[in-house]
């Protein structure tokens, strides 16, 4: 028995011995690839369906989608049609459809195109987008001023509110404009393949070709025109899904850091 | 609002990075709502539908203002007249024309004496253009080309009346001459 057990002793000695030939190496290389999925991401924006459905003044569809291109860089565009009554109450009886000084529907189609960065680091195995993006945007509309009455602040003649004015029902068709647009928003993949996304739009007009005797107050895809300024803000929470089309290892940053060693090992 | 988010995402040893990517989400959906909430104000400053300026001079010196005594000025509908229309000088007077038609009649009174009352019927008669101001006065009107006549009866007191200005836009200067 003795003579058996150490005999397994020597056995196992030069087993260990043979282990031991190579150094330990404490920095091995990662061999698994990380693959990400690249594709067509495709949805609409909640929100102009949902303002929809809740207010009687307004209609509007957006479609949204982007395409991946590099591991940060997406192609990205929206696709929108939208419908807007506005009235800007100044007569007698506000709140009410005939206190209106005015009111009009725009109506019309846009389109946006450009690019968005995600800044976003995910961890293995996330998907997910915070990002920064630009956009060329250009919507071709029409506006019907419905009706209107002039603005008089002496009341001799007309006592008890504006005269009315004596066109009404004018449609000023024919009407386009062009704008640059910056774009801040996230997208999360809530389930496999299903993101969620949320994104705030600061619009910059370069062209827009107004009515005779009368404004683009209201533009599809960019909202409100306010006065003396070229500027305007949007938004969007948009639902997509994305159409894998191949996959792509993930390219290795030159800047991520080694793992740093803990402080207190101990505890 | 995009840094703030950034930072937020970055305390990854300290909670879970999905958890932490949500409250993200939550975070900016709330700033996004706050920040399309930003918008001018709709009020109207600078824009308002004109006033005629009348001007009354006297007729011997056309350079020479005149007094109208106890002039008295009511604006005149085919129901009848209306209120008269405050003025604060007797050698000039402001007055509303109407927005809803091309023409506006007028009842001038010239009082010299108890019994010596004056009256005359003066008749502006324009085109009227309404003009897109601005989003928070909508439409104003202008008056353009601008006439004005005296209803002959048997004693008249304005001898003639002359179209200084034919364009009504602003108040600054009087658009009829009024001589008497």
């Amino acid at each position: 028995m003795s003579r058996y057990c150490i005999s397994l002793l020597f056995i196992l000695l030069a087993t260990v011995a043979f282990g031991q030939s190579e150094p330990i190496d404490l920095n091995k290389k990662d061999t698994v690839i990380y693959k990400q999925p690249y594709g067509l991401r495709a949805g609409v924006d909640l929100s102009r369906v949902l303002v929809s459905f809740l207010e009687d003044n307004y209609t509007g569809l957006e479609f949204v989608g982007d395409y991946r291109l590099t591991q940060k860089l997406y192609l990205a565009g929206e696709l929108g049609n939208e419908k807007k009554t506005i009235g800007i109450p100044l007569g007698n009886e506000i709140n009410d459809l005939d206190g209106d000084l005015y009111q009009f529907t725009a109506s019309g189609s846009y389109i946006k195109l450009g690019i968005d960065y995600n800044t976003y680091g995910n961890w293995y195995g996330e998907q997910n987008m915070i990002y920064v993006g630009g956009r060329y945007a250009f919507a071709t509309f029409s506006q019907t001023l419905d009706n209107y009455n002039i603005f008089n602040t002496n009341r001799y003649w007309n006592p008890d509110d504006f005269a009315i004015g004596a066109l009404q029902n004018q449609e000023f068709g024919g009407l386009n404009a062009s704008w640059l647009e910056f774009v801040v928003g996230i997208k999360a993949e809530m389930f496999k393949n299903l993101y969620f996304g949320a994104s705030a739009r600061l619009g910059f007009l370069i062209t827009n070709k107004d009515p005779e005797n009368f404004r683009n107050l209201f533009i599809p895809g960019f909202n409100k025109v306010t006065d003396e300024s070229k500027f305007g803000v949007g938004y969007n929470y948009s639902i997509s899904y994305l159409i894998p089309l191949y996959k792509k290892a993930k390219e290795p940053e030159e800047n991520e850091l080694p793992e740093q060693p803990l402080e207190n090992p101990e505890n | 609002m995009f840094y703030f988010l950034y930072s937020f995402i970055h305390l990854r040893p300290f909670v879970d990075n999905m958890k932490n990517f949500k409250i993200g989400l939550i975070v900016s959906l709330t700033l996004i709502l706050s920040f399309s909430a930003c918008e001018k104000d709709d009020i109207c400053i600078d824009a308002d539908t004109p006033r005629l300026v009348i001007r009354f001079y006297d007729v011997t010196d056309t350079t020479e203002f005149k007094d109208v005594q106890n002039l008295v000025v009511r604006g005149l509908l085919p129901s009848g007249p209306k209120d008269t229309i405050p003025n604060a000088a007797l050698d000039s007077i402001v007055i509303p024309l109407r927005t809803d038609a091309n023409e506006t009649s007028f009842a001038l009174t010239r009082q010299l004496s108890i019994d010596d009352v004056n009256i005359d019927t003066l008749t502006i008669s324009y085109e009227v253009k309404e003009v897109f101001k601005s989003r928070g006065c909508g439409f104003i009107v202008n008056y353009d080309a601008l006439q004005a006549t005296v209803k002959t009866d048997d004693s008249v007191w304005i001898q003639e009346t002359r179209i200084t200005t034919p364009l009504v836009e602003n108040t600054a200067s009087a658009h009829v001459k009024i001589l008497h």
